[in-house]
C-alpha cells in the first residue's frame, strides 16, 4: 500500500511539483540564509583565524576579538612572569588608512607581530618571505589588499611596490593568504615595532598579548592563573571565538534580521506545503474513502499520508540543500558574500522540514480520520 | 473479529445477510431525519438481490449499513453469520476488507494507478505481498475480459472497461458479499447488460451473495429477487421473473 501511496502522490504532477517547489524553496531560504549568517559569524572571528595563538590576553573589559582596549607594554612582562606560561608576545592590531597611488585612501587592518618570533604570522605566504618583515618599512599584504590597493597603478600592487600607511612609506616584501574578517578590510602585517611606527602615537599601543602555556600545563590552568595574577582577561582561542559570537548576538541586529528571513522560509514552507498537501488530500478524498470502505483502517491510511508528506519533504529538502551547496560553493569561490555550512544548519533545516511535513500531514490525516467510508456511496 | 473468522464463500447455503429492525437517524433534534425505520429483510446465499425504490427512500443508507460503512442507531445486521452490531469500528473495517467487495456508481478507481494496481488494492490491504497480489489481479482482469489491459490507467479505458476493472477489484479477494451501488448508471445499455451478466454469474458462486442498489429498470431482469423500499422501509420482497419479465426492454 505504501508504494501505491507514493504513486498516488508522484503521479499527481501538478500538486507534486507545487509541493516540491514549496519545500525546496523553504529549504533553500533556510539553509542559504543560515549559511550566510554562519559565514558572517565566522568573519567576526577573522583575527582569531589569521593570527593563531593558544591564549589571548586582553583588557578585562574586552568581550570580542574585534574590540581593542590597549594594554601597557609592561603587561607583557607581567604575563611572562605567571607560572606555567611558556611564552608571551605582544601584538598590535588597528585599522589605519592606506593611501593609494591615485591619492585616495582605503582602510586596512594593520597587524604588528613580535619582532623576534613573528607569532601570529599568516599561515600561507603566496609571494615573498615573512622573515623579510624585519627589513625597514617592510610589510606583507594579503591577496585582498592587492584588489583594494591597486587602484591608480598600471598593474596590480605586489612585492617591491610602495604605498603609504598613515603618511609613512610601506614597502611590500610579501603577499599572504588570509581569511576574510568582519570588517572586510585587507590585512597588512608588519613587525610590532614597525607597526607602532605606522600607527598614530597614543599612550598605550599594545592590543593583545599572545600566550602559550609551558609544556604539560593545561590551557585553562594558565588562563586562570593569568587572570588571577594580572587582573587581565585570558581567553583560549575557542572561548574568545564564542565570546565574540555572543557579543554579535547581543549587540547587533544581524541575528534578528537573518532569523526573520529563516523564519519566513519556515512559514513559506508551512503555508505552501500545508495548503498544497491539504488540497491533494481533499482531491483524493473519494479515493481515501474507497480505500476505507475496502478495509483500509485509519492506521494504514495515516501511515500512507505520513509517507507521502515525508517523501516529498525529503526530496524537496535534498534538492534545496543541493542548490544551497551550489550557491555556497560559488560564494566561497568569489569570497563574497560570507558563507559557512556547519553541520547543525542542514540538520536543523531537516528538522524544520520534517516539522513542516508533519504539520501538512496532520491536516490531511485529521480530514481522513473524520471521513466516513459511506461517502463512496454518495453520487 | 467476533463471529467473522469462519465465514467465506462456499461455507453455507442459507441466509447471507439478515437485517432486523434497523433504524438510522441522520442529524439531531428538529433537523433529524429518519432514513431507515425498522428495516427487516434477508438476502440469500447464491442470489443477486436488488434493492429498488424512489430517490430518498433509503436504498443507499441501507446498502451502507449492510456494507458496514455506516453505523446504525438500532437493530441487528448479520452478514454471513457475523453480527456487525457487536463489532468495534476497527473490527468492522477489517471485516469489510476480508469479506465484502465493493462496486461503486462512479467506479472510484484511483486514476494515477494502473488497472492491475487498482485491482490489487483489496489484496494489499489484506496483507498479500505485492507480486502475488498483482499476479492474482492480472488473472482476475482476464476473467472479466480485460486481457492485456492491466497496465492501462483508468483514463485509458472506456466506461465499460473501467467498471470491469472495478468488478475485478471487488472480486479479487474472493469476498462473500458483493455490494454494488448503481453499477450501470454511468454505462450505456450494452455495457450495462454485459456488466450485469457478469454480476449475475458472480452471484452464482457458492456461498456468495450480490446486493445491488439501482433504479435502472433495464437491469431489473438480472435480479433473483427484489426488495422494494419506500419511505425508509422494505415494503415488499419478491421474485423478479414473475413481475419484471417484461422489464427487458
Amino acid at each position: 500500500m505504501y508504494r501505491i501511496a507514493l504513486k498516488m502522490l508522484f503521479a499527481d504532477r501538478g500538486k507534486y511539483v507545487m509541493l516540491l517547489s514549496g519545500l525546496t524553496f523553504a529549504t533553500l531560504l533556510m539553509t542559504q540564509q543560515a549559511g550566510v549568517f554562519a559565514g558572517i559569524l565566522e568573519w567576526t572571528k577573522g583575527n582569531l583565524k589569521n593570527m593563531r595563538a593558544p591564549l589571548w590576553v586582553v583588557d578585562p573589559k574586552v568581550e570580542q576579538v574585534n574590540e581593542v582596549k590597549a594594554l601597557r607594554d609592561t603587561d607583557v612582562s607581567r604575563v611572562r612572569s605567571v607560572p606555567g606560561v611558556g611564552w608571551a608576545v605582544p601584538m598590535y592590531w588597528g585599522i589605519l588608512q592606506a593611501r593609494l597611488a591615485d591619492g585616495t585612501f582605503k582602510p586596512v587592518q594593520l597587524v604588528g607581530l613580535d619582532n623576534a618570533t613573528m607569532v601570529g604570522r599568516p599561515a600561507r605566504m603566496v609571494a615573498g618571505r615573512i622573515e623579510d618583515l624585519r627589513l625597514p618599512n617592510a610589510v606583507v599584504i594579503d591577496e585582498l589588499a592587492i584588489q583594494r590597493l591597486s587602484r591608480g597603478r598600471p598593474r596590480p600592487i605586489g612585492v617591491g611596490d610602495l604605498f603609504e600607511i598613515n603618511d609613512r612609506e610601506a614597502r611590500i616584501v610579501g603577499v599572504c593568504r588570509t581569511e576574510m574578517s568582519f570588517f572586510g578590510y585587507p590585512y597588512i602585517f608588519a613587525t610590532y615595532d614597525q607597526a607602532l611606527q605606522f600607527a598614530p602615537r597614543v599612550r598605550k599601543m599594545l592590543s593583545y598579548i599572545l600566550v602559550s602555556p609551558a609544556e604539560g600545563v593545561p590551557l585553562a590552568t594558565v588562563a586562570a592563573r593569568i587572570e588571577k595574577e594580572t587582573g587581565l582577561r585570558a581567553y583560549t582561542e575557542e572561548d574568545f571565538g564564542v565570546s565574540t559570537v555572543r557579543w554579535f548576538f547581543r549587540n547587533t541586529g544581524i541575528p534578528t534580521s537573518f532569523g526573520m528571513t529563516i523564519l519566513l522560509g519556515f512559514i513559506v514552507g508551512v503555508a505552501v506545503a500545508g495548503q498544497t498537501f491539504y488540497a491533494f488530500i481533499l482531491e483524493n478524498l473519494r479515493h481515501f474513502g474507497a480505500l476505507k470502505a475496502m478495509g483500509a483502517g485509519d492506521g494504514l491510511l495515516t501511515r500512507m499520508v505520513v509517507l507521502q508528506a515525508f517523501a516529498v519533504g525529503l526530496i524537496g529538502y535534498g534538492i534545496g540543500l543541493g542548490v544551497t551547496v551550489l550557491i555556497g560553493s560559488l560564494f566561497l569561490k568569489k569570497g563574497m558574500p560570507p558563507f559557512s555550512m556547519p553541520w547543525f544548519i542542514p540538520v536543523g533545516t531537516l528538522a524544520a522540514i520534517l516539522v513542516i511535513c508533519a504539520i501538512a500531514a496532520a491536516f490531511g490525516i485529521r480530514r481522513i480520520r473524520q471521513l466516513e467510508p459511506a461517502i463512496v456511496f454518495r453520487g | 473479529m467476533r463471529g467473522a473468522a469462519a465465514i467465506g464463500p462456499g461455507t453455507g447455503t442459507g441466509t447471507a445477510v439478515r437485517v432486523e429492525r434497523v433504524s438510522k437517524v441522520f442529524g439531531r433534534g428538529e433537523a433529524a431525519v429518519q432514513a431507515l425505520k425498522g428495516v427487516d429483510f434477508e438476502a440469500r446465499q447464491g442470489e443477486l438481490l436488488m434493492i429498488v425504490g424512489p430517490s430518498g427512500c433509503g436504498k443507499t443508507t441501507l446498502l451502507s449499513v449492510i456494507a458496514g460503512t455506516l453505523e446504525f442507531n438500532d437493530g441487528n445486521v448479520t452478514v454471513f453469520g457475523a453480527g456487525l452490531h457487536g463489532m468495534t469500528r476497527s473490527e468492522v473495517t477489517a471485516f469489510r476488507g476480508r469479506h465484502i467487495g465493493f462496486i461503486f456508481q462512479s467506479f472510484n478507481l484511483v486514476p494515477t494507478l494502473s488497472a492491475v494496481e487498482n485491482v490489487s488494492i483489496p489484496l494489499l490491504i489484506n496483507g498479500v505481498a505485492r507480486r502475488e497480489a498483482e499476479a492474482r489481479s492480472r488473472a482476475m482482469l482476464e476473467k472479466v475480459g480485460l486481457v492485456g489491459r492491466g497496465g492501462d490507467t483508468p483514463l485509458q479505458l472506456s466506461g465499460g472497461q473501467q467498471q470491469r476493472v472495478a468488478i475485478a477489484r471487488a472480486l479479487v479477494h474472493e469476498p462473500s458479499l458483493v455490494i454494488c451501488d448503481e453499477p450501470t448508471s454511468a454505462l450505456d445499455r450494452e455495457n450495462g447488460r454485459r456488466v450485469m451478466e457478469l454480476m449475475h454469474e458472480v452471484a452464482r458462486a457458492p456461498g456468495r451473495c450480490v446486493i445491488v442498489v439501482t433504479h435502472d429498470s433495464r437491469i431489473f431482469r438480472f435480479a433473483d429477487r427484489m426488495a422494494e423500499m419506500d419511505d425508509g422501509r422494505v415494503a415488499r420482497v419478491h421474485e423478479t421473473h414473475e413481475t419484471y419479465e417484461a422489464g427487458d426492454h
